[in-house]
């Protein structure tokens, strides 16, 4: 294992972690948001209060709080990377139901765990994953963590964990084989079960340096806290539509889901069938990020009844991104395409999206 | 030794920790807590059942019909210390140990139940190789996110018991440590054949999983229900979800009467379960989403009667259908899949552990084949489900998230009449 090197938060490093800026209402770019500045900085005091009045859209939460990295590590063609933050509430999702998972007294951190593959650069957003933490050989962690979006980290695996002592911490994470369809230059990889492990250090003083900054007035305001730009890690993103291989069918908007519609003339490396291939590319707006666990349907209407009428398949392409597809015969002679998103997307929520995603309407693109 | 003082520690938590530490001071002590007044077992053992898996007659049952299992096990997975192949005196001494056992207690749950199994490890000391009739492979990974160790101990002998203290004094009697059991002498003892390699032990039962949920893997509080017979606080075991003695009894060959037996340990984790997931998510991933949504399962889920209601409410043939519409399945659900003749493949005798200090199932299942057991497991998997739906590979896929299976083994249950260490080919001895 390689890489069990912390990225400190502070000092030299903390431009590392760098936050841009947030997407305003109107687009400005807040004044004293980059991390660093202490303008708007607080040391881990109380968590502002769940807004009242919160919009069914993706919104500016109360609050963001930044990261710590614990460690990296290195397995085959597979990266990870462990961070950690506040313990702090997010939503699980069931269905189109969310349940607000609130900290408990024993938890001492949010424990994020991103991974990625090492040729594509392409994170690895919705995998079988266990995470195991112990410290002096007692386990004090031991569980698969939620598959998870926030503003700030994009699309992680986290929860909040009991870690509290100080000293060091031995983490194993046994991740994979990756369950969705791999296509293009990933088609016939991550198809095994590896672990990583790695040490770090824990401190409360550290915990504490992490800044956490509350956005008073724009907190609840139709937007999303910009992403976190990493050296050391990837955030999961999706490609520009004009950087979508195949023929760019469309773009259209089904709440705040951008849906970003490709024809392949064939399908990629690792998904089998002739004829053309459908992709369509679910992400968030304003963060581009990938939707993963969500059930989209495609439907062609065709002279004597539907050419095509089904769910499309998750798959994670090295050119696609993160994407649902299938192949679609008779693709190129469709006059439209009709894209319905039933089932928001399975991903535990950080605040901000708790309310968004759900009830997204079907949208029809004209070929 | 570790101390199971009796002050202020439930009778039934306080048997429980005699069981899991074992030894003759656990077993005094623990008499000394039940005093169970058992009668010894028959004068003749020539008319018990020659199927040694045939318990459910001689078991308790509750107001619905269901089977209440045995509250107390141990688990003894024993190596052969010999070279080679057994030799006949060595099973007259099994032979004799086994049957001491069942002199000294009636067969049934306030008695005692043993089955002994055997591993294909050890068939393949022989030069001869299992019938076809057998389906025993060597264990293997059942899934792909996966990876046990795997157990390949010669035999498994299967102590069960409502009394902790029968179980222990069982075990005592097997090991050597004593040569009388409840009255009755017993001179033989397995020690003089077998070494333990593993020791495992537990329980299941109502009110056993609540008294001993101070264990690493159920977080801290009074999470468990009182009512509930394992950890995760519904019951199982439905008459009408398990399989008949008759169902996994193999049919043909010489060991026609006999039954495979699986035998997995799995760690449960239930921070998230007890501590951030809604009951409707409890319900929907142990039961169906069709539960969820419509209330059915109250508590532990006592008023579903003798059975989950899987078929009754569609959840088997709803299954990809729910996981794209609920993003959501059930762990019933998926494993109601796997049927054959209009009945379940197995008959579930897991039950729960404090073994290791982790919160532990002891996974135990019987089946005429392996194959019966792999592709129950396969639907509960549901790695099909999860390739086409919103549904996760281990999150909202059942309970999968919740478990991890750290070794398995497979064994055959061979007939009562060909347990003590048999010959791929046993020859028929006749009446």
């Amino acid at each position: 294992m390689t890489g069990s090197g912390r990225g400190r938060r502070g000092g030299a490093d903390r431009s590392r972690l760098r936050r841009r800026a947030f997407l305003g209402v109107a687009g400005a770019a807040l004044a004293g948001a980059t991390a660093g500045c202490g303008m708007l900085e607080q040391q881990s005091v109380g968590t502002p209060a769940v807004l009242a009045d919160r919009p069914d859209r993706v919104y500016v939460p109360s609050h963001v709080e930044g990261m710590e990295m614990a460690g990296m590590a290195k397995t085959g063609r597979y990266r990870f990377a462990l961070s950690y933050s506040y313990p702090h509430r997010f939503w699980n999702v069931d269905g189109d139901r969310t349940e607000k998972v609130a900290v408990q007294d024993g938890d001492g951190v949010h424990l994020m765990l991103t991974a990625w593959d090492a040729e594509t650069g392409r994170v690895l957003p919705a995998s079988n994953q266990r995470v195991t933490v112990s410290q002096g050989g007692e386990t004090v962690v031991d569980r698969s963590l939620w598959r998870m979006i926030s503003q700030n980290m994009g699309v992680h695996f986290g929860d909040n964990v009991p870690l509290a002592g100080e000293g060091t911490y031995d983490v194993t994470v046994a991740f994979g084989p990756v369950g969705e369809t791999l296509t293009g230059a990933l088609a016939g990889a991550l198809g095994e079960r590896v672990t990583a492990s790695l040490s770090f250090e824990f401190s409360q003083a550290t915990l504490q340096s992490i800044s956490i900054e509350d956005l008073g007035y724009r907190s609840g305001r139709n937007g999303a806290v910009e992403p976190m730009q990493m050296e050391m890690m990837p955030v999961a993103g999706t490609p520009a539509a004009a950087d979508l291989p195949g023929d760019h069918l469309g773009t259209v908007e089904s709440g705040d889901v951008v849906l970003v519609a490709t024809a392949l003339s064939r399908p990629p490396a690792g998904v089998e069938g002739t004829g053309p291939y459908l992709a369509v590319s679910p992400r968030t707006r304003y963060n581009g990020y990938p939707l993963p666990g969500m059930s989209l349907s495609a439907t062609v209407p065709g002279a004597e009844g539907p050419v095509f009428d089904d769910y499309l398949g998750a798959a994670l392409g090295s050119d696609l991104g993160y994407h649902y597809g299938t192949v679609l015969e008779g693709l190129q002679d469709a006059g439209e395409v009709t894209l319905s998103p039933g089932l928001t997307p399975q991903l535990a929520r950080h605040e901000g999206y708790e309310t968004a995603f759900f009830g997204l309407p079907a949208r029809t693109i004209s070929l | 030794m570790p101390s199971i003082a009796s002050r202020g520690v439930s009778r039934r938590a306080f048997v429980k920790a005699a069981v899991a530490i074992g030894g003759a001071a656990a077993l005094a002590a623990c008499q000394t807590r039940e005093s169970p007044d058992l009668p010894t077992g028959p004068d003749s053992l020539e008319r018990l059942p020659d199927r040694q898996h045939a318990w459910n007659d001689v078991l308790a049952r509750d107001d619905h019909g269901n089977v209440l299992v045995p509250r107390h096990r141990v688990l003894l997975l024993l190596e052969y210390d010999g070279s080679g192949t057994p030799t006949g005196p060595e099973r007259e001494t099994v032979e004799a140990a086994l049957s001491g056992l069942e002199s000294a207690y009636p067969r049934s749950n306030e008695g005692l139940l043993v089955t002994v199994s055997y591993s294909r490890a050890y068939f393949d000391r022989f030069e001869a190789a299992l019938p076809e009739s057998v389906d025993l492979p060597a264990p293997a990974a059942m899934a792909p996110f996966e990876d046990p160790a795997f157990d390949t101990p010669d035999a498994v002998v299967h102590l069960a018991s409502d009394y902790g203290s029968v179980v222990l004094g069982a075990e005592e009697t097997l090991r050597g440590e004593r040569d009388a059991l409840n009255g009755v002498a017993v001179e033989d003892s397995l020690s003089e054949v077998f070494s333990v390699a593993d020791r495992r032990t537990g329980f299941v039962g109502a009110g056993l999983p609540a008294d001993n949920q101070d264990v690493a893997g159920v977080p801290e509080g009074d999470h468990v229900p009182e009512e509930s017979p394992m950890y995760m606080g519904f019951k199982s075991g439905f008459e009408k979800n398990q399989a008949s003695e008759d169902f996994v009894t193999i049919g043909d060959g010489p060991f026609a009467g006999g039954t495979t037996q699986h035998l997995s340990l799995l760690r449960l984790h239930l921070d998230q379960w007890y501590e951030q997931d809604s009951r409707y998510h409890r319900v929907a991933t142990m039961f169906c989403p069709a539960h969820a949504e419509e209330g059915a399962v109250d508590g532990v889920g006592e008023n579903l009667g003798d059975t989950s209601e899987m078929t009754e409410r569609g959840c088997p043939a709803h299954t990809t259908e729910d996981a794209h519409e609920h993003g959501v399945v059930g762990h019933s659900q998926k494993s109601a899949r796997a049927r054959a003749e209009d009945s379940p493949l197995m008959i579930r005798r897991d039950f729960d552990s404090t073994d290791d200090e982790r919160a532990t199932l002891h996974f135990l299942s019987l089946q005429e084949t392996i194959a019966d057991f792999r592709e129950t497991r396969e639907a509960m998997n549901g790695v099909d489900v999860a390739a086409d739906t919103p549904v996760g590979q281990r999150q909202n896929n059942g309970i999968l998230q919740y478990l991890s299976v750290e070794r398995r083994g497979n064994y055959l249950l061979p007939p009562r009449r060909h347990r003590a260490l048999p010959t791929p080919r046993p020859v028929e001895v006749s009446a």
